[in-house]
């Protein structure tokens, strides 16, 4: 069985987000049960210039927003499987919440950011996934995160 | 009040940030105690994962208050319970 692999123009028809703001270059897994994301950390980052000058770590929020979108993919999976779910529509998803998020070290340019998230529950309007990002096999960070789904 | 009931309140309560004693069995947790549908999707998974059970999406509309789910984890146990004998 294939993991599903997803090439950035794959990852660019279901995320809506643009530069600087498209926070996953490829997705190397892809199932019901996790998606597994790759970001790389370029010192090209436009957050960089300022997140500090004088000492690069990749802002926690941005590391948030990558695991959001990591998550959209799994949402997007998840939902194109069932039969009653028009998997084309187009969707927008509203960030509702994070729980449990935790920072363990600094990111830095150069790091490759895995990060791997898991449906808590997922239902056609509404979802929470929890997800882990690790650096060389490290944990990073951590977060749950909830958004509610809206098709336009 | 049951076993079933004091945890369930224990979730709602944690979920909701507030005491167990403010969570009223008949209180409305949307008008009456603050809660929106995020509050309510994250109370159900914390009943899925502790009671090891799935809440099918249909009932997300009607957990309007501790007792009716309190009704809800009820009949899924009950359910759960049949399969297996």
């Amino acid at each position: 069985m294939g993991n599903n692999i997803l090439s950035i123009d794959d990852v660019k028809k279901i995320l809506p987000q643009r530069y600087p703001f498209l926070m996953i270059d490829r997705i190397i897994e892809t199932n019901l049960e996790r998606v597994v994301a790759i970001k790389n950390v370029s010192i090209n980052e436009p957050f960089f210039e300022g997140h500090f000058p004088d000492k690069k770590v990749m802002p926690g929020v941005m590391m948030i927003e990558a695991m959001a979108q990591a998550g959209i993919i799994l949402v997007w999976f998840i939902l194109s499987q069932k039969k009653d779910i028009e998997p084309n529509k187009h969707r927008i998803y509203f960030l509702g919440g994070v729980n449990k998020a935790r920072f363990y070290q600094p990111v830095v340019p150069g790091d490759q950011l895995k990060i791997e998230v898991r449906p808590v529950k997922i239902f056609s309007t509404i979802g929470i996934i929890s997800a882990e990002v690790f650096v060389d096999d490290k944990k990073v960070a951590q977060a749950e995160i909830s958004f509610s789904i809206k098709e336009i | 009040m049951s076993q079933l009931e004091k945890e369930i309140r224990e979730i709602i309560a944690e979920v909701l940030e507030k005491k167990p004693e403010d969570i009223p069995l008949e209180a409305h947790l949307f008008n009456d105690l603050g809660a929106d549908s995020m509050m309510a999707l994250e109370i159900l998974a914390a009943i899925e994962k502790k009671y090891k059970v799935v809440v099918p999406e249909e009932n997300l509309p009607k957990i309007t208050s501790l007792k009716k789910i309190l009704d809800l984890a009820e009949s899924l146990l009950s359910n759960k319970k049949k399969t297996k004998n």
